[in-house]
């Protein structure tokens, strides 16, 4: 009890507070241009916290961190482009949502299952910390590669008009992945002796390409409309924080799974809020009664998608707190911060640093109800967007995409290769590919590959992916998912052809 | 395949051209699944290098196939022409887009030359000349966002986050 009080007594101090708000507002800035990523925005917070106490630090770390999980969801309701990997299966709802006229109910929506997502994923980083780390660590490659499996199965439900198209984009992403060196040997793969091949296609570029340049593109496709100064979004600035906060509480179920699966990912080491979105995305479509309504800018999956990847702020911390283990880029820049500030982390962190653990806690707990009154605050501003007119948005939006993605890397053949994506991305657009599926591809590959091969490495008897029983019932749920994808599209298919019959 | 005379429905020239894009894909696939097929294998590891890219392609060719075969078998005789006047009416109608992506081709080919301030105020300035409404109000935010942007965005990269965007 001690420690907590001391923990609550450096974060809740007006100078840390006020370091906190401040922080939270540039993760949320930073997060809502597309090409930014809360990761970039923690790396350029790191060098300002050297100065501060190290909890007050990782407190304004933390509240980047926390505000950034939500900015992505402005860019990705108003523009259509998600403003970070973690807010790709926010755009399928909330954008169709503003595009409907209800641009500030999509914002509102995303901010309070972002604020839900992350209350609930501290309340089970302070429950279960301990054994879900344990837990994650004891997982082999074994597991991890049925993991990633499961995972891919998610494209069912992202495959839009095609089944077909979509497990080809979904084939195309994996292939993408693989080029570059392997992530294993570091042996050169398809670089055929063209620099800008040689370090791989980033996953970043290829994201900005593939949703951005290509939804920017398809943005000016009617020059009437464009030439005569039509806005992004028409429709009602209104951002209804009451009565959506209702809304969004109605959905219990949904809420606390999304979160939950947002925990669970946030948790193992390498995964995070890029699949967390996706997959409480997927899980919640399976689980509704009119999941034909997904896609078309209903609240569940708004929901779903930010209470999903905000949650896995709180799930990264698991293992970093318990083991010392970080689950993500931004964990690991964390526990840098903690490092430079000379304390170990490591499964002692606990025992011997316990008000800074306590502290971290409460700091999430602030982090998103500061990001709460920001958002509330400052939504009107950021709906403003919304009334610029697209000759406006579109070169301006492309410009910050090629910023963010030289910022990556500082190379300039990252800029190439984005002009190449982009336009790939724009020929896959127009041809109806679904685009998710594709990014999905190109998240897992490199999980799936690296994890298929070590298991192999370690013990080259295939059984073990079937007798490990971990492994056994991710692979059991994979095959019930594409079962129960393939039952819902059959269904589908089956009443799309007796309405066409009865049709007059 | 229908029995009854195949009637064009409007959604044909969109099934060539999607025809077409499995075919370059295919062709792609194939050419990168025999490439995988020459990266050495490994004597440390089972798999190899090149394994996990052959699964990849091994599963997109069979797939590509099927779908080639399905939509050869569902296009009527006079698709392929539909699709040929109907692509140069579509061209016609997204001839923005291209101006998009010929502008940014040109600011990316551009940028590491001439540095990012003077591409981008040149590349903003075309671009939303080429976009805008032609109004005095329209110029003048143009001039100003494409300084704001350029300039601005430089000074502040290069100033306050010590990244320093290209120079020329």
């Amino acid at each position: 009890m001690d420690a907590f009080l001391l923990g609550a007594g450096q974060i809740l101090t007006a100078e840390t507070l006020i370091f906190m708000l401040l922080g939270s507002i540039a993760g949320i800035i930073a997060a809502a241009i597309p090409g930014f990523t809360v990761t970039m925005a923690i790396v350029l917070t790191l060098p300002l916290t050297f100065a501060m106490e190290p909890l007050q630090g990782i407190a304004v770390m933390l509240s980047v961190y926390v505000g950034g999980y939500t900015g992505g969801l402005i860019s990705a309701a108003l523009l259509g482009i998600p403003g970070t990997p973690s807010a790709v299966a926010t755009t399928f709802d909330a954008f169709p949502m503003s595009r409907n006229g209800e641009p500030g109910r999509a914002l509102s929506i995303g901010v309070w299952a972002s604020f839900f997502g992350t209350v609930i994923s501290t309340a089970v980083l302070i429950v279960a910390a301990p054994p879900l780390a344990i837990f994650a660590v004891k997982l082999g490659p074994w597991e991890y590669f049925s993991l990633i499996v499961f995972a891919l199965t998610i494209v069912a439900s992202l495959v839009g008009h095609s089944l077909q198209r979509g497990l080809i984009a979904a084939l195309i992403g994996l292939a993408i992945s693989t080029v570059g060196t392997d992530p294993i040997l570091g042996r050169p793969r398809f670089d055929f002796d063209v620099t800008m091949l040689a370090a791989g296609l980033p996953f970043l570029v290829v994201l900005i390409g593939i949703f951005a340049i290509s939804q920017l593109a398809s943005e000016v496709e009617d020059a009437g409309k464009i030439r005569s100064g039509q806005k992004l979004v028409t429709g009602e600035i209104d951002f209804k924080t009451l009565s959506v906060m209702k809304e969004v509480l109605m959905r219990p179920v949904n809420l606390i799974r999304s979160s939950i699966v947002g925990v669970l990912i946030g948790a193992l080491p390498g995964a995070g809020g890029s699949i967390a979105n996706l997959v409480a995305y997927d899980q919640a479509k399976r689980a509704s009664k009119t999941p034909e309504k997904f896609g078309t800018g209903t609240t569940d999956g708004v929901v779903a998608s930010e209470a999903g990847n905000s949650a896995t702020a709180g799930g990264g911390l698991i293992p970093l707190i318990a083991l010392g283990i970080p689950g993500s880029a931004v964990d690991a820049i964390l526990m840098a911060s903690l490092m430079v500030h000379g304390i170990s982390v490591g499964p002692r962190l606990i025992m011997d640093n316990a008000d800074l653990v306590y502290g971290m806690f409460i700091a999430m707990v602030v982090a998103s109800f500061m990001m709460l009154v920001v958002c509330v605050l400052s939504m009107r501003a950021f709906l403003r967007v919304a009334e610029v007119p697209k000759w406006v948005v579109v070169p301006v939006v492309l410009v910050c995409c090629v910023v963010g993605s030289f910022a990556l890397n500082n190379r300039v053949t990252d800029l190439y290769l984005l002009g190449f994506i982009g336009l790939f991305g724009y020929a896959l657009r127009a041809l109806d590919y679904p685009l998710a599926p594709l990014v999905l591809g190109v998240i897992l590959g490199p999980i799936a590959e690296t994890n298929l091969r070590r298991a192999l490495m370690t013990n080259d008897d295939w059984t073990l992916f079937l007798t490990r029983p971990v492994s056994l019932i991710f692979l059991i749920a994979a095959v019930a998912s594409v079962a129960w994808a393939v039952r819902a599209h059959l269904k589908s298919a089956k009443a799309k052809k007796t309405a066409e019959r009865t049709a007059p | 395949m229908s029995e009854e005379t195949p009637q064009l429905t409007g959604k044909e020239p969109g099934e060539v051209a999607r025809l077409l894009s499995y075919i370059a894909l295919l062709a792609a696939s194939a050419g990168l699944f025999w490439e995988a097929t020459r990266i050495p294998s490994s004597r440390f590891e089972t798999l190899g290098a090149g394994a996990f890219p052959m699964i990849v392609h091994g599963c997109l060719i069979l797939l590509l196939l099927v779908t080639i075969a399905q939509t050869l078998r569902r296009l009527p005789a006079g698709a392929y022409a539909a699709f040929g006047a109907a692509f140069g009416t579509w061209v016609r109608e997204r001839r923005l887009v291209f101006v998009v992506f010929l502008c940014l081709g040109a600011y990316l080919a551009a940028m590491p030359v001439i540095g990012y301030p003077i591409a981008t105020l040149v590349f903003l300035a075309v671009l939303q000349f080429a976009l805008a409404p032609k109004t005095k109000s329209a110029m003048a935010v143009l001039i100003v966002l494409s300084l704001l942007f350029s300039f601005g965005l430089n000074w502040l990269f290069a100033e306050v986050f010590n990244v320093f965007l290209p120079r020329g």
